[in-house]
């Protein structure tokens, strides 16, 4: 058994656990654009893992799309609509 | 007896079921067409994991795994390619996983225009509103 593997994968596992709670802050925001900035951060560490998970070319398009475009239009439709979710 | 990193592999599993089952409630449950579309993206990227998780390899007696971009094609050694065949992970699922990412992005460029239509016409994004006003 190596510890090296077991170090890298927890380190991975603690980035998944904040992912979901970063998921679970973005599902349950009534304010639309904290609810954005949550998601960007959900993909933030998302983009973390893929690069523990050996995929470092997956990274290359992911960061730019999931940082920077998802944002980027859906709060671009929020200034066009509405930012407060009804209840 | 299970060993210190399948233990965390089950962690980084379940986060990632747990993370799915959040993003099917916004998706399903919520109302609002913005918090669906950003339900959407979180379900797409978790799907993504899962497909990157599939083709992980562990380590195999103590030699790191390593992405699946081979570098020493120059030197003409088999056993190069035989090591990169024994340790790099599946390159297969990350190729699927490229071609979704940026397919999901031009699904969630046209549910942003969808959605832009519905607040022109309607003047809401609440589903409930928008079934009402249809009748």
């Amino acid at each position: 058994m190596s510890y090296g593997e077991a170090f890298l994968l927890g380190i991975t596992a603690l980035a998944a656990i904040f992912s979901t709670i970063a998921t679970y802050m973005a599902i349950m925001e009534r304010d639309l654009l904290k609810a954005v900035i949550f998601s960007a951060i959900q993909s933030t560490i998302y983009a973390f893992i893929y690069y523990m998970l050996m995929a470092p070319d997956i990274d290359l398009v992911y960061i730019p799309v999931a940082v920077g475009l998802y944002p980027a239009v859906i709060i671009a439709l929020i200034k066009k609509t509405t930012r407060e979710e009804k209840p | 007896m299970i060993t210190l990193s399948e233990y965390f592999m089950t962690i980084l599993i379940t986060c990632m079921i747990v993370n799915l089952g959040l993003a099917l409630y916004g998706v399903f449950f919520k109302p609002n067409l913005i918090k669906k579309i950003i339900a959407l993206t979180i379900l797409g990227d978790t799907a993504n994991t899962f497909a990157l998780i599939i083709g992980y390899r562990m380590w195999v007696a103590g030699v790191p795994s390593r992405p699946p971009v081979f570098t020493e094609w120059r030197s003409n050694n088999p056993l190069l390619l035989l090591v990169f065949t024994k340790t790099a992970v599946d390159p297969l699922p990350q190729a699927l996983v490229l071609t979704a990412i940026v397919i999901g992005l031009a699904v969630t460029l046209f549910l942003v225009f969808l959605t832009l239509q519905a607040w022109k016409i309607y003047r809401s994004v609440d589903m409930r509103d928008i079934r009402k006003l249809k009748g």
